[in-house]
């Protein structure tokens, strides 16, 4: 009896996590994040951000960035906020550039001239958030 | 492994017995192509990453078209050329190649040639299984018009994104890893001929000798798949060699830390490092040698 009430309470997990994960649709999202590039910036890229629930405290992109371009990241969620989603950017050594997460308020968008071509590294981590599901895309201009 | 020998073991009693007859290279790279290819060492995981850090062909289109330098369709692989690409192998590199093609031609507003390109791709994308990505009409439809230039980028753009995620979801990563290399070198092809015409800009030389960054990447992501595929191995071993004069370049960078602003709710960042190319002409021009005389071998 204890096993069955064991596999049942897995199954159950496991079919609540699966909900949670279908919950998350990160094309809508990224869908309307595109639109919000400033204007002048190309869209390049999108990146998902799905946090799976809050099973994963961090999900991470990279793109080489070229000299002389200037990149603009952007976070979209439901509304204006971004529902504690954090935006981090490293260079190539893994040296912070930027966050959106700055003076105590957190920013949807970050804009970097990039003065020195390289691998940079995007990452998103969830701070309080609910759903712990966005989208994001990347544009550039020169 | 076994399926290889048993393919090149065709193709050598074929021609066997025919001795006048010698199997052309689109011949054997047409058998070559049906080998089934192993999966590669390294995590499909990986390869996505570092797919996914690869710049667009778009950012050097846009250099080309903001420094004032001339539309000029002589650097584009002819559109005609589709039914020159008979294996997956080189439909894949061709599809990558007009779809840097495509991206010159929206960046400088040539809808009209836009489209040539776009019916090109959307053939090579119907024999590789991906031709699902391009709804033609919509497309055609924001081509015809010039006001629609943004959508018809952001069009295009998305699909290369989503046939690269779909072909890496797909376990065929290798074609992926094709259409982006067939890609990066049209880009680096057009940004060599327009620096070759104008010798003095050197913005275009620091462009070229920047892609070592980039050149180190790809040729990473072949390196999965030469023991398995042996036309990338192919391949591998001409842009290993075009790498090791890409390595003569070098590349100091001084790290400042950088300062901020907020412009409307969005964090302006000012970056204080800078870079400091270390390259002679030499080395751009053996880079431009050695891209020439790949792209031809792409696209013919």
């Amino acid at each position: 009896m204890k096993k069955l009430i064991f596999a049942l309470g897995i199954i159950l997990v496991t079919t609540s996590i699966s909900q949670s994960y279908a919950q998350c649709n990160t094309e809508k999202h990224i869908e309307a994040c595109i639109p919000k590039l400033q204007s002048g910036f190309t869209f390049l890229k999108s990146y998902n951000i799905d946090g799976q629930g809050g099973a994963k405290d961090k999900v991470e992109y990279s793109y080489v960035f070229t000299k002389g371009a200037t990149y603009q990241i952007m976070i979209c969620n439901d509304g204006e906020a971004t529902d504690g989603i954090v935006l981090t950017l490293y260079d190539s050594s893994r040296k912070k550039v930027a966050s959106t997460k700055y003076e105590g308020s957190t920013l949807s968008s970050i804009a970097f001239p990039c003065q020195v071509t390289g691998i940079y590294y995007i990452t998103f981590t969830f701070e309080g958030s609910t759903n712990h599901c966005g989208g994001s895309v990347l544009g550039f201009k020169r | 492994m076994k399926n290889i020998f048993l393919g090149l073991v065709v193709i050598v009693t074929i021609s066997a017995c025919d001795s006048k007859k010698k199997p052309s290279a689109d011949e054997i790279s047409g058998v070559l192509d049906s080998v089934k290819i192993e999966e590669p060492s390294i995590s499909e995981d990986v390869i996505s990453d570092i797919i996914q850090q690869i710049p667009s062909p778009l950012e050097i289109s846009t250099l080309l078209k903001e420094s004032d330098t001339k539309y000029d369709k002589s650097y584009l692989n002819d559109p005609e050329k589709i039914s020159d690409y008979n294996s997956n192998y080189k439909k894949a590199l061709a599809l990558g190649v007009y779809g840097t093609d495509l991206g010159y031609t929206n960046i400088y507003e040539q809808n009209q040639d836009a489209l040539f390109y776009l019916n090109s791709i959307k053939s090579l994308a119907d024999d590789l299984s991906i031709g699902q990505f391009f709804d033609i009409g919509t497309i055609k439809r924001l081509a015809t018009n010039s006001k629609n230039l943004d959508s018809l980028l952001l069009i295009t753009t998305k699909n290369f994104n989503n046939i690269n995620n779909y072909l890496q979801e797909q376990k065929r990563s290798n074609l992926s890893i094709l259409l982006l290399s067939g890609g990066w070198l049209e880009a680096l092809y057009i940004v060599s001929r327009v620096s070759e015409k104008n010798p003095d800009n050197e913005q275009l030389k620091e462009t070229i000798a920047e892609q070592k960054i980039i050149m180190d990447n790809v040729v990473l992501l072949m390196s999965f798949y030469v023991e398995s595929d042996p036309n990338i191995k192919q391949l591998s071993g001409k842009f290993t060699k075009l790498q090791e004069e890409f390595n003569k370049i070098e590349i100091k960078t001084v790290y400042r830390e950088p300062t901020y602003e907020v412009v409307d709710g969005m964090l302006v960042v000012k970056d204080n490092s800078t870079s400091e190319i270390i390259m002679d002409d030499e080395n751009i021009e053996s880079i431009r040698n050695q891209v020439y005389e790949i792209r031809e071998n792409i696209i013919n």
